[in-house]
């Protein structure tokens, strides 16, 4: 799932400062799994800025609410009608929501309430670690299931590097070598003979070299309307 | 001075005082009852502010002994949360306390009660001095 994180609510503080009534709108995917923009964390930020702002001497009116998702334009759909209704809309969905609701919304005011962090897993409650990249081009078949893109802090191809001891990453102690991990993986699945093989050069194209990502399926898109 | 407002949120197996038993705390005080203390959120210790509470006391049964299991240890964390969001706005932590107090002890519940009027009072004492 795409972790993210709020912001520091000063800086949130900062974008509605000229509005006096705002919605904050969570998203129920990703963001709500990871306890950043579900609605229990609409409820939270809502609370926290009307707080804030009846300090301050300028009380603020949120209007909540959480959207199925807000990466599908059908779900952004209410936005229209919400636009009329504040002058600003807080959004704790991760970058694509934000993004898309900005791209058919141009006149909306939308604001991001966190930052969009990484593609993580969920191993234990309240912890959330980085498994991918989405670099395009998956190589994971030749490394036990274990990427070395995102899980190598040098996204080394041909590790592990000199500084991992112990099986520990050199850069940060506490993490795993991935590289000693898919060597360990590898030779307990009977499969060492895997890295012995030159596989092809990565292509980073796929990683985003030609600007903005996409994918298009022609045999979905019958009924498709975009552009 | 305005009459200061303390707000209690707690469990309803925790706690069964009612105004009459707090009448001693010099202050507006309002008791709002949970199911468990482990339903209590983030928000609704931010709302009690909202509601002109300056401080607020989350109240639950003593660990090891909730009702739920671990209502309690759950509250105890969302003070913590609700502790960092008002540093983050500019409000002292220490305005929001935990209690874990036995099942049904009025005398344990009213004492964390008053323990939480005076720090509130510390607090204001300190906030007069610096302005």
């Amino acid at each position: 799932m795409i972790i993210a994180e709020r912001k520091p609510i000063k800086r949130i503080l900062q974008m509605i400062e000229p509005f006096e009534r705002v919605a904050v709108i969570g998203c129920r995917g990703c963001v709500a799994i990871c306890s950043a923009g579900g609605d229990r964390e609409v409820e939270t930020l809502a609370a926290a800025l009307r707080l804030a702002r009846k300090r301050q001497g300028r009380p603020l009116e949120t209007v909540e609410d959480t959207f199925v998702r807000q990466c599908d334009p059908e779900y952004l759909a209410p936005l229209a009608e919400l636009k009329e209704k504040v002058e600003a809309v807080v959004s704790l969905a991760c970058g694509v929501g934000v993004n898309l609701a900005a791209d058919l919304y141009p006149d909306l005011k939308i604001y991001p309430g966190v930052d969009t962090s990484f593609y993580g897993a969920n191993p234990a409650l309240g912890e959330w670690e980085e498994k991918c990249r989405g670099c395009g081009d998956c190589i994971i078949d030749f490394t036990g299931g274990l990427c070395p893109i995102a899980r190598c802090a040098k996204n080394l191809l041909n590790g592990p590097c000199g500084g991992s001891q112990g099986g520990r990453c050199e850069i940060r102690p506490e993490v795993p070598c991935v590289w000693h991990q898919i060597y360990e993986r590898l030779k307990a699945r009977g499969e060492l003979e895997r890295l012995y093989q030159i596989f092809p050069t990565k292509n980073w194209i796929p990683a985003g070299h030609g600007g903005p990502r996409e994918r298009k399926r022609p045999d979905l898109q019958i009924n498709s309307q975009k552009k | 001075m305005s009459q200061l407002k303390l707000a209690i949120l707690c469990c309803h197996y925790t706690n069964q005082a009612t105004a009459q038993d707090v009448a001693d705390i010099p202050a507006e005080v309002v008791i709002k009852s949970f199911p468990c203390s482990g339903r209590i959120e983030v928000a609704d210790i931010l709302k009690a502010f909202e509601n002109d509470a300056q401080a607020v006391l989350v109240a639950g049964c003593e660990k090891g002994s909730c009702h739920n299991l671990s209502g309690s240890l759950r509250a105890e964390k969302r003070v913590e949360a609700a502790r960092k969001i008002l540093e983050e706005i500019g409000l002292e932590p220490e305005r929001v306390q935990m209690a874990f107090v036995p099942r049904l002890d009025t005398g344990a519940f009213v004492e964390a009660a008053k323990r939480t009027f005076e720090t509130l009072l510390e607090i204001s004492a300190k906030g007069e001095t610096s302005s």
